[in-house]
């Protein structure tokens, strides 16, 4: 066995290298679709922020107030008054189109009875089935409201001589100043993409770890795949990973220089801290996928898993609804998945920039998804010496 | 019967449609694989979906003060974050020094920095400042910490106002009140938001993944035997593509009815949508996807392989339905390729039916599209049916008539053997 290790290395290295050419469909799935889909979602959210939201008015009143109204809220980024309606039905039944997306509602005398004093009051109805449209709605037309009823009051202590600083100081007593910190402008493109494109990519990774594997039980040819690698488990599976390995991390580190580097993601790390949590991403989700087939040495059942664990880790890593709002089991499941910890990494040293220090459960966890499947690969082996396969 | 209706050519194209359809069901139902798909995927996948987005909205999250100004009004400006939904307090910091550690340890998620002249300049009549320090990982959390201070300071400033403006104005509180009235998702969740857009879609994607499916083994089974299917049912390409279609609108009535009904109902999401509207709908979007489907599966060589080649197009679909990024605000590009997807409209028209209870005749522009999409789908697949597929079974006749091993020898020298 070790006089003819090298031999057994270069067969399996050579035989891992062959299948991945033979099949276009392998070029195409590590490489060309993964590009693809990143590429997919950068452009598709470039602009980096909602904004002019399509947006209807309904005006009752007609007097010089509301006109003031309507223009000013036509002069906000956040909304774009496409439409305007002469009643409230006309209103709803172009929400219910999806003509706009909501609708702001001045009522019926509102001049004459905010100047009466009887406190008048201006709606703005938005659809939240469109979420991040409705958030951006909302800013827009609170604002303006607010800028209603601060026009007025500001004209009437002008009259009784209050100088403008005092003005300002009865109309806003408190001043809150919010930090975004490291994405000041709410930019959605560094926020999403900085952990969606990495996850797609870990969804690629995983259903081609597990088609491949499962393809050598499909065929019946995991015994030859095994002695061409000297009955070694181990050397079995590097020879046919590595070569995959490889290929996936070139276009991880292409996928990381197009985030930090066109796009200008910000990277408030030494960029390695990043690149080395890439590499790991990657040998990570191979080994869970290995891991998965060391329990379910089956072809159907083992990549099912993959798929089913890798389109939900969009949702339960906690990128959109965070992990501490989220059930505790749901939560607890996010950190089954590689992708997960990349996330925390990424958090913390690209975005925050924080010390290594804090990262480092992080980086173990992605080393031990690499650990594990090796301590129970004699089960895959088990399963290799007499492949089964179910349709 | 008359003997001139048995032998017209429609009538036989007919009877070749029932027997394509009834042996299609005959294979759903005997592949194990195909039944997960149809059947098991839309029945947990929406379920699992709605779980773990089910908690709907950012509560509690833990925020770090740093009060350098220790008096009553900011330790009341305190207690009020402390009891808005969005925000909890962790503790008080001494410094922000402190505070930073905290964020860094994942304590808290937010740092509330009340500066030393907070309490004597608003006791001046000046404007008192405050600062908010968002973590930005995740925009659900920095929408929650955003949204509880300006509630707070605004309550608290329109207290103040109404002190100063009283006299003046002879009137306390705003001028102008104003109210938010939220519509088709009135608990401004999350969950309510995206699951709709998500239903839809796992029955498009379950759907197309389960006819890919049934492909690649069919195409497993042309290479065991010589290029010919035992299983297939001599017919014309039209009537294989329109018989396989029946089968799966009559598998799907069930799956529709529940993921699109019954899902929503389950887990309160909004429902002011009609049944029979939402039905009168997916007719043609299930008609469409079946089409869409079976042009797609022509890229299919083996069972397993739609796994790799149709499980991540879900994502893609899903984002070009607009859930995340609005579809207005999408490239003339990307809007076009969203709009060839017959989930797009579904999504677009369903989530106006179930949220903002429009009715069948207000969303007739969505339902006109995916009728418009059935032809289109169908000459597709009539054409990959007729040009790909079959030109592809008479070349494998041809070639394993002079050498029968030369299919099966293909497939292993793909897995690297010779």
């Amino acid at each position: 066995m070790t006089s003819n290790l090298p031999k057994y290395i270069g067969n399996s290295f050579k035989r891992g290298c062959i299948q991945l050419v033979r099949r276009p469909m392998y070029f195409l799935l590590i490489v060309i679709m993964p590009l693809l889909c990143c590429w997919f979602l950068m452009d598709l959210i470039k602009d980096g922020s909602v904004q002019r939201v399509p947006v209807g008015l309904v005006d009752l009143d007609n007097s010089s107030l509301s006109r003031r109204v309507s223009r000013n809220l036509n002069g906000f980024q956040q909304v774009n008054i496409n439409r305007r309606y002469s009643n409230f039905a006309e209103a709803r039944d172009a929400v219910q189109r999806g003509e706009v997306y909501g609708f702001f509602f001045i009522p019926d005398n509102l001049e004459e009875q905010a100047l009466a004093g009887r406190q008048p009051v201006v709606s703005y109805y938005v659809n939240y089935a469109f979420y991040a449209p409705g958030s951006m709605q909302y800013k827009g037309f609170k604002t303006i409201s607010l800028l209603v009823n601060g026009g007025i009051v500001q004209t009437a202590l002008r009259t009784v001589g209050l100088s403008n600083n005092g003005i300002e100081s009865a109309l806003v007593p408190y001043q809150t100043h919010v930090h975004m910190i490291s994405n000041p402008f709410t930019n959605y493109n560094f926020y999403l993409n900085s952990t969606f494109v990495p996850c797609f990519l870990s969804l690629f990774i995983l259903l081609m770890t597990a088609f491949s594997l499962g393809m050598e039980l499909k065929s019946g040819l995991s015994r030859q795949w095994l002695r061409t690698s000297g009955d070694s488990m181990f050397l079995a599976l590097v020879g046919k990973l590595v070569p995959q390995t490889v290929l996936f991390t070139a276009v991880g580190w292409f996928i990381q220089w197009m985030m930090y580097r066109c796009f200008d993601f910000p990277l408030n790390c030494n960029p390695w801290n990043m690149l080395i949590a890439m590499f790991l991403l990657v040998v990570a989700n191979q080994s869970f996928a290995v891991l998965i087939y060391c329990f379910v040495p089956n072809f159907r059942y083992g990549t099912m898993l993959c798929t089913l664990l890798g389109m939900v880790s969009f949702s339960f890593s906690g990128f959109s609804l965070p992990q501490e709002s989220m059930y505790s089991w749901v939560a607890a499941l996010g950190y089954v998945m590689p992708i997960k910890y990349y996330f925390l990494i990424m958090v913390d040293q690209s975005l925050n920039g924080i010390d290594l220090y804090y990262s480092r459960f992080y980086y173990a966890a992605l080393i031990g998804f690499t650990i594990l499947p090796m301590l129970l690969s004699w089960h895959l082996k088990k399963e290799c010496l007499n492949p089964v396969y179910v349709p | 019967m008359t003997e001139k209706v048995k032998h017209s050519r429609l009538f036989l194209w007919f009877v070749q449609v029932l027997r394509v359809c009834g042996r299609e069901l005959l294979l759903v139902f005997r592949d194990e694989g195909v039944v997960i798909f149809f059947l098991l995927l839309n029945a947990v996948y929406p379920v699992l979906y709605a779980l773990i987005y089910n908690p709907e909205v950012v509560r509690n999250e833990r925020v770090v003060v740093v009060d350098d100004n220790r008096t009553a009004l900011s330790r009341d400006m305190v207690r009020r974050l402390d009891a808005t939904q969005e925000i909890a307090i962790a503790g008080y910091a001494a410094n922000m020094q402190e505070a930073q550690e905290a964020m860094h340890r994942k304590e808290c998620y937010g740092i509330l920095y009340v500066p030393r002249d907070f309490g004597q300049s608003a006791g001046r009549g000046e404007q008192a400042h405050v600062s908010l320090y968002c973590d930005m990982s995740v925009m659900m959390r920095y929408k929650a910490m955003f949204t509880a201070l300006s509630n707070v300071t605004q309550a608290m400033g329109n207290e103040k106002m109404a002190a100063v403006v009283e006299p003046v104005m002879n009137m306390s509180g705003s001028i102008v009140e104003n109210r938010q009235v939220p519509v088709g998702n009135p608990a401004m969740g999350i969950a309510s938001a995206v699951l709709l857009f998500i239903l839809p879609l796992v029955l498009q994607q379950s759907m197309i993944l389960g006819i890919a499916m049934l492909h690649g083994g069919s195409i497993e089974r042309r290479r065991r035997n010589g290029g010919r299917d035992p299983m297939a049912v001599e017919a014309s390409p039209g009537a294989t593509i329109v018989g396989k279609m029946m089968c799966h609108q009559i598998i799907y009535v069930l799956p529709v009815i529940y993921v699109l009904h019954y899902v929503p109902l389950m887990f309160g999401f909004p429902q002011y949508g009609n049944l029979l509207h939402i039905i009168c709908l997916a007719v043609p979007f299930v008609i469409a996807v079946s089409f869409m489907g079976q042009t797609l599966s022509a890229v299919v060589n083996e069972r397993e392989s739609v796994f790799l080649l149709f499980v991540f197009s879900s994502v893609v679909f899903v984002f070009l339905t607009g859930v995340s990024w609005p579809r207005y605000l999408m490239s003339r590009f990307w809007w076009l390729v969203g709009d060839c997807v017959p989930g797009t409209w579904m999504v677009n028209g369903y989530v106006l039916m179930q949220s903002n209870g429009a009715t069948l005749y207000q969303v007739q522009h969505q339902y006109w599209m995916l009728w418009l999409q059935v032809p289109v789908m169908f000459i597709l697949a009539y054409l990959v049916e007729r040009y790909v597929n079959r030109r592809r079974y008479r070349s494998w006749i041809a070639a394993s008539e002079d050498n029968p091993k030369v299919l099966t020898r293909i497939d292993l020298a793909k897995n690297g053997v010779g």
